[in-house]
């Protein structure tokens, strides 16, 4: 999720971390995606707002995510961008066809999240659950001509984060679920911490063999960080992202361990953030069954 | 299902090309003389310089034509020297003309007996404004100092300060920033201050532009007049 705020001056919209919700894997369970996320944007929310446009600029990411049940409490997490690919156009003149500004790409690892996430609630009905994530700088902060390019934003964050749920049945044998959360990401490096808090509802279809899930997920800073007076960084440019995000996700099993997952995501409003939909793709090991 | 998954991934890739983003920087092409004169005495001299920036605002050397309007008045030869001949007034003018463009700009001179030769005033002032949704304005004063120019930013300028690599320039194209002077990164966000600009001349710029440097996004400008 991180490196969906981090990129660039760019960024759209999460694809949470976790699967949602506050359950945990049982212990010795476990659940596998790989996935590929994809934002292209020639314009941007500024920190009014309102869009402007930039150089298109496209970002890809492949997403390695794991959960994985230590104990009926406690779940590991790990969401890693394995390789990224960030890339700006050539600005090139209408009048003469030269180059003004050369673009680039930048190709490394993207940042990784891991994460723990303990059930701490006795209620069935509505369990509750705590997650502490680390996030850890493992892509490029600054790369290309203009050092614009980014894989990660460079810095060490601590996310805590609460979630609560309900899961219930519909459409018969189907199952259903609602979900919500609230996180305080306290984030290095001069970067402003945040608050994060998140809707999401799932439904299935088809014996469960179909998942359509829709999130709504937000990120308010504290805007407690460095500005441009205190840094000339390029990286602190994704600081201080603010964005209401909307989503929507369809899982769909094949067997009844692997499936497939298509994602759509884009934002109500947002600050410092790119302001195009950005899509997912990817498959699905399902081995808490 | 590997396969599959590969496959996407390929292609999501391959879609991940620098492509080119055109941008329509055609601007008026301008012959500006860059050392006009007031007056001059009968027998002197003086050189004018002009400058002809072309239709993207890049400078360029191409042969001009320099004329009077009364050479009993005003002499100037292929150069842009100019001599007084006698009492009264004449225009100095030059011209470029060549393949779709006709330009000229023009020097109103006083020729007498007593005046020495006096430069037109030094100092330029205006506002510089957003062009975006990033907040910029404020009142400046461009003038000629010692060496360059001097730019000064009013009490009341104010700049947004969520953007890295916020850079000032002198240009002559509000819409890039390829063909202009950098002054370098804007370090005050709000109230006075100063830019020194060595080797500069009051009448070399059109605009003063801000751009985000790095991300190459226009933040504002101000017509320099």
């Amino acid at each position: 999720m991180k490196k969906i705020i981090i990129v660039t001056l760019l960024t759209a919209f999460p694809l949470l971390m976790s699967a949602g919700g506050p359950w945990v894997q049982k212990k010795g369970k476990s659940y596998f995606k790989l996935s590929e996320w994809a934002v292209v944007f020639d314009q941007h929310f500024t920190s009014s707002g309102l869009l402007d446009p930039n150089v298109t600029t496209g970002v890809f990411n492949t997403f390695l995510y794991g959960e994985y049940g230590v104990t009926d409490q406690y779940t590991i997490l790990l969401n890693s961008a394995v390789f990224s690919r960030t890339y700006v156009n050539n600005l090139v003149s209408g009048t003469t066809g030269n180059i003004i500004a050369p673009g680039g790409a930048l190709n490394y690892f993207g940042d990784t999240d891991i994460g723990i996430k303990r059930s701490i609630g006795k209620s069935n009905r509505y369990p509750l659950a705590a997650t502490v994530v680390l996030g850890l700088p493992t892509g490029k902060s600054s790369g290309g001509v203009g050092g614009n390019l980014q894989t990660g934003d460079g810095e060490f964050n601590q996310l805590v984060q609460l979630d609560v749920g309900h899961g219930f049945q519909s459409f018969g044998k189907n199952s259903s679920y609602y979900a919500a959360y609230l996180g305080f990401n306290h984030r290095t490096k001069g970067f402003s911490e945040e608050i994060r808090y998140g809707l999401e509802g799932g439904i299935a279809f088809f014996d469960s063999k179909t998942w359509l899930i829709a999130r709504i997920a937000g990120v308010e800073s504290l805007k407690n960080g460095l500005t441009a007076e205190d840094s000339m960084s390029t990286s602190i440019f994704a600081n201080n992202t603010e964005f209401t995000s909307f989503s929507l996700e369809l899982n769909q099993y094949l067997t009844q361990k692997i499936g497939i997952s298509l994602g759509f995501a884009g934002a109500f409003r947002g600050e410092i953030i790119a302001a195009a939909p950005s899509y997912s793709f990817g498959v699905f090991l399902d081995l808490t069954k | 299902m590997k396969k599959i998954a590969l496959l996407l991934i390929v292609l999501s890739y391959m879609s991940a090309c620098v492509k080119d983003d055109i941008v329509d920087d055609r601007v008026d092409p301008v012959l500006r003389i860059t050392n006009p004169i007031d007056s001059l005495t009968v027998d002197s001299n003086f050189q004018l310089k002009a400058l002809y920036l072309d239709e993207v605002g890049s400078e360029q050397s191409v042969a001009l034509n320099w004329e009077t309007s009364n050479s009993n008045v005003l002499t100037i030869d292929n150069s842009g020297l100019v001599t007084g001949v006698q009492k009264g007034n004449a225009m100095a003018i030059v011209r470029y003309v060549s393949e779709g463009i006709d330009v000229a700009d023009t020097n109103f001179v006083q020729v007498d007996s007593t005046i020495v030769v006096q430069t037109a005033p030094a100092e330029k002032n205006g506002t510089v404004q957003t062009t975006s949704s990033y907040p910029l304005s404020g009142s400046y004063s461009l003038k000629e100092v010692s060496g360059g120019l001097e730019l000064s930013l009013g009490s009341d300028y104010t700049a947004d300060n969520s953007l890295p690599g916020l850079y000032i320039y002198l240009s002559n194209n509000n819409t890039t920033t390829q063909f202009a002077m950098e002054i370098g990164p804007v370090t005050v966000f709000t109230g006075a201050h100063t830019y020194f600009i060595p080797g500069a001349g009051i009448n070399d710029y059109t605009y003063i532009l801000y751009y985000c440097k790095p991300f190459n996004v226009k933040v504002g400008d101000g017509l320099i007049n």
